[in-house]
């Protein structure tokens, strides 16, 4: 019989009897709704667990490989009828995989290249300069700069160059708002969630720590994130932070709320954009940050918003999270491509979101399905709508 | 029963929608009971097969080749229920219906939407409220359940206590019959321009009407009901079309009281007087166990009685101040609006307490409403040694539908499968004061004639002969049928019937004082072989307990089974 002894070392062994089997965590679940077996889903998942630790099962390669088709997106969780915390279930079951030897091969390069180049794409530190090209003059003095607000890009939006535009709107907005911020520039390294994907669950905090010593020396108090991950990583493996340390973390919408409501930032009229806000599962469900991106946009004048069904703490996954993205990619995409299917529904022509998973399983499901529409996160389309400083200098003084 | 084939099976409904795995097998073989070990002696453990056709053509060749094949078939929705009536009980073919699961059809002026069975009713709900529409009737099961299966297993929902249980709402029904002819029950509402099966159905219909005419019944368009609250025996349910209402304002309330006299002569004058949407109860020991999960804000310990009114919103005003003065004149306090829509909104979770088992064995049975204090106070009594949480809907009948969660440890697997009996306790008790079993499906076969009333329980027999004379479409549900004897139990049956075998040869031709049997017992039968005629005796014995296990039916295997059990509990307790 395969030892389980590992949920009682992680306080879960009660988890799969608890579960009421009433499905509701199934029908939400993207995995099933794209391979259509309850074995993929989480209600399955569980009876297999059961059936393993009562011995009418094995703990093996393909237990784990179906642990790791699952994009941690927490929508499990937050609609389980018996409140299991479902997302940390599979994040400790994932850890025993790892144990057990049995990782997926794209998991375990995820996780090698996480210790060796302290990134998830086997790049380097050097790397994370690159998105900086063409504006290094403004941004040079802020890296390591002593300074209250500090923004943490993570290893999406500082490696991909697609992506390398979320950046540089976040630069745009704060110089505008005349922020005083920091950067850690090639001393940022992952913020470690993909570590707890990854099944290392042990070591986590020592790479948010390596982030944390930095952001403390430089007396920073508020950190601003383009990736909700980030803060939920910190977060939940550091609950202390904000007592110990008194720092805040942002979201990207709730930086920039509070920016437009001190009166810091002014905008343009746009020609009549209508958008849909897509909520990334853990700014919804973990973070409770529906509103601030909503009101951001409802900001930004000649700028609408229509709701996608489903939205806020119901939306669905972007297929890319939790590693799905690289253990199986298709899968991710078939996901990306039922949300992206919810997009085109209604009227708008440009999806605005705040992650950077979420950007890229979007541009990669409108490749696949041929679907035109334009995808950015927040701070792009605040970025772009800013009223030009003379213009606004101009209103301010017949104002 | 010859061996399912996986390939042939995969040519009909196509290849992704087949599985034979080990695992999947299991899973779909469960529904939201957990059954002790020895459940899994009279019925199989798992399927052998799991598909999930996808279109009704597909499902008619399914059947048809699981027919010629004398393969058991059993349709499954969701497996939101708990009565058994979607899991094995000889192997075979698990239909999984969820993959068809499209809204065809809906007209406002005829107040009706027809949908494939597999659609989720919260599906369903989210598509015509967006439309300003709702359904009179879901179950509380909504997120998950499917339209088929609670048509199929009737039902009291959201909802009853205003328009009654599930078949009232629904006006027809499509299904394929065991034979693989598809028909429509009632009125099936469909545009012409997409009907693709039309013909056919209507073909199938008058073959179907000639059947029911030799059985004694009326034409199609009358006999729904021989496919709603039936459990997938005689048919699969494709398609319903049901009634729907303007989604109009809701008004939720919730009173507390402390005794369940006092709630009961509240909610009698609350549905007399305000026909309200909704009307459930939550006893004591449910609300302390709530309050413990949800917060201490709750009423401890306290009885509850929510609903919701829907209605216009002048009526709307005076219901209001029906159910604050109700409330008020049988010693209640009425609930503020916060804790009210929190009672709501917990409608759709009533397995929430699961969390202080980890297990449950619930029973759930229909009672008179003014029966029903007295017999929850029994039910306490007679479950005094147990963790359990009662709850239940009221009806526009004077009836009431209560549930009793017994909470438990299915890991103490002794003292679980001991305690299995109790479920089927209450059942006994609440039967004693007029109650009824809630439903059916597998579990309460053995009051399937009460439950449907003697005529329409006959009349669903004759045409369980006619259409499924085999009994492979979802056998031993409702009707009853012999167990799939598991080998501990076959080797009891035989240890069972060698051991009183050997006993009687061996002392009872000496108690009755013939000793020429004894001599006989103790000779040899036959020279060379030096086995005494007693343990041929005794063979013969094991072999005939081996047989009556074997050939036992459900109902036998439960009425010997549970009061065994239940000797053992007492047994235990000591
Ligand atoms: C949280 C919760 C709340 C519930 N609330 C209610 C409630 O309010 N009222 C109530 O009555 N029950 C309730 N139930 C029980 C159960 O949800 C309902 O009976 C439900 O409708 C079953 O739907 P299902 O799709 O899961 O069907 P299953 O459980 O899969 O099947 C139920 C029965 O129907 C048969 N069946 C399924 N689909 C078809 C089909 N297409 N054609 C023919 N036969 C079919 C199956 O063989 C089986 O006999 C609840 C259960 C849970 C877990
Ligand atoms: S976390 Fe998301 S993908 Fe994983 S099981 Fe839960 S709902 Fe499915
Ligand atoms: S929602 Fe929770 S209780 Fe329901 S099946 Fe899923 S895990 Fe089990």
């Amino acid at each position: 019989m395969t030892k389980m002894d590992f949920l009682e070392r992680y306080a879960q062994e009660n988890e799969p009897y608890v579960c009421a089997s009433c499905g509701n965590c199934t029908l939400v679940c993207p995995v099933f709704r794209s391979l259509k077996w309850e074995s993929y889903g989480p209600r399955g998942k569980l009876h297999i667990m059961k059936s393993i630790i009562e011995g009418d099962g094995e703990f093996g390669q393909d237990f784990a490989n179906k642990i790791f088709l699952c994009t941690l997106c927490e929508h499990c969780t937050s609609v389980c009828t018996t409140g299991i915390s479902l997302d940390r279930f599979w994040e400790v079951t994932r850890a025993e995989a790892r144990q057990r030897g049995l990782l997926p091969r794209p998991a375990q390069f995820v996780l090698d290249s996480l210790e060796s180049r302290g990134d998830i794409m086997w790049m380097g530190s050097a790397d994370r300069l690159l998105w900086m090209e063409g504006i290094e003059e403004i941004v040079t003095d802020r890296i390591l700069k002593h300074a209250d607000v500090a923004y943490f890009l993570g290893c999406n939006v500082s490696l991909k160059s697609q992506l390398h535009d979320v950046a540089r709107s976040m630069i745009k907005i704060m110089e505008y708002a005349g922020v005083d911020y920091t950067l850690l520039g090639e001393k940022e390294v992952c913020c470690g969630a993909p570590l707890g994907w990854a099944g290392k669950l042990e070591g986590i905090n020592e790479m948010a720590e390596r982030n944390l010593e930095l952001i403390r020396s430089l007396g920073v108090k508020t950190v601003v994130f383009s990736c909700p991950s980030c803060i939920q990583t910190w977060s939940e493996y550091k609950r202390h932070l904000k007592e110990e340390n008194d720092l805040e973390l942002l979201t990207a919408s709730q930086f920039i709320s509070r920016l437009i409501r001190e009166g810091r930032l002014k905008f343009e009229e746009q020609p009549m954009v209508t958008v849909t806000y897509h909520d990334p599962c853990i700014s919804a469900r973990v973070l409770k940050a529906t509103e601030e991106p909503r009101e951001v946009i409802e900001d930004i004048p000649g700028v609408y918003n229509v709701e996608m069904m489903p939205s806020r703490k119901s939306t669905r996954c972007c297929g890319a999270h939790g590693l799905l993205d690289v253990v199986d990619p298709v899968l991710s995409s078939r996901i990306a491509e039922m949300r992206l299917r919810d997009a085109t529904v209604t009227p708008a022509t440009r999806i605005i979101t705040e992650c950077p998973r979420c950007i890229l399983a979007f541009d990669l499901a409108k490749f696949t399905t041929g679907y035109d529409i334009t995808v950015q996160d927040i701070t792009q389309i605040v970025a772009e709508s800013l009223l030009p400083k003379k213009e606004e200098d101009k209103k301010s003084a017949e104002g | 029963m010859r061996k399912v084939d996986e390939q042939h099976i995969g040519d009909i409904v196509g290849a992704d929608n087949v599985s034979i795995t080990h695992e999947t097998c299991m899973i779909y073989s469960k529904d939201v009971t957990s059954l002790p070990d020895i459940a899994y002696q009279i019925v199989s453990p798992k399927f052998d097969v799991v598909t999930q056709p996808v279109d009704v053509p597909s499902l008619q060749n399914l059947v048809g080749y699981a027919i010629d094949n004398n393969i058991p078939i059993v349709p499954r929705g969701n497996g939101t229920s708990g009565w058994g009536g979607s899991i094995p009980t000889r192997g075979g073919i698990c239909i999984g219906l969820s993959g068809m699961s499209r809204v065809l059809y809906f007209n406002e002026f005829e107040q009706a939407v027809t949908v494939e069975s597999g659609i989720t009713w919260r599906n369903l709900l989210e598509f015509l409220e967006r439309l300003g529409y709702t359904l009179p009737v879901y179950p509380s099961s909504a997120t998950a359940a499917t339209v088929g299966g609670f048509v199929a297993s009737g039902g009291l929902g959201i909802g009853s206590t205003r328009h009654g249980d599930i078949l009232k709402q629904v006006l027809g029904i499509e299904a394929v019959l065991p034979n693989g002819k598809v028909v429509r029950l009632g009125r099936v509402l469909l545009d012409p321009k997409t009907d693709d099966i039309k013909d056919e159905a209507s073909k199938a219909n008058k073959w179907l009407e000639m059947e029911l005419e030799a059985a004694g019944l009326g034409t199609p368009e009358k006999e729904t009901k021989l496919l709603t609250g039936t459990y997938g025996t005689l048919g699969i349910i494709t398609k319903v079309t049901l009634k729907t209402i303007p989604n109009l304002q809701l008004v939720p309330f919730a009173s507390s009281f402390d005794s369940m006299k006092d709630l009961v002569n509240a909610a009698a004058r609350m549905v007399n007087d305000t026909q309200p949407y909704f009307l459930r109860f939550l006893a004591d020991n449910y609300t302390s166990k709530l309050r413990a999960i949800a917060g201490n804000k709750l009423e401890h310990g306290k009885y509850v009685l929510m609903g919701a009114l829907l209605d216009t919103i002048y009526n709307n005003e005076d219901n209001i101040a029906a159910i604050q003065t109700i409330t008020e004149e049988e010693d209640g306090i009425r609930l503020d609006d916060k804790r009210a829509w929190f009672y709501w909104n917990e409608r759709l979770y009533p397995l929430r307490i699961k969390r202080y088992g980890p297990s449950l064995v619930p029973a759930e049975m229909l009672a008179p409403l003014d029966k029903l204090p007295e017999i929850l106070e029994k039910t306490k009594v007679e479950l005094r040694n147990s963790n359990v949480a009662i709850e239940g809907t009221m009806s526009n009948d004077n009836s009431s539908s209560f549930m009793v969660w017994i909470l438990d440890d299915e890991r103490r697997s002794f003292s679980f499968t001991v305690g299995w009996q109790r479920s089927f306790r209450i059942a006994a008790l609440a039967q004693r004061f007029g109650g009824l079993p809630y439903a059916v499906g597998l579990w309460n076969g053995r009051h399937a004639r009460e439950y449907y009333g003697d005529r329409v329980f006959n009349n669903l027999k004759i045409m369980k002969k006619r259409l499924d004379p085999r009994n492979l479409m979802n056998p031993v549900k409702v009707f009853g049928g012999r167990v799939t004897a598991g080998r501990a139990s076959k080797s009891l049956g035989f240890v069972a019937g060698f051991a009183i075998a050997f006993l009687m040869g061996l002392i009872g031709p000496e108690l009755i004082g013939w000793t020429w049997l004894a001599q006989i017992m103790s000779s040899n039968l036959v020279q060379f072989l030096p086995v005494p005629v007693l343990i041929w005796v005794a063979l013969l014995g094991g072999l005939l307990g081996f047989s009556i296990v074997y050939f036992m039916t459900i109902n036998q295997a439960l009425s010997v089974g549970i009061p065994v059990l239940r000797f053992l509990s007492k047994l235990m307790r000591r």
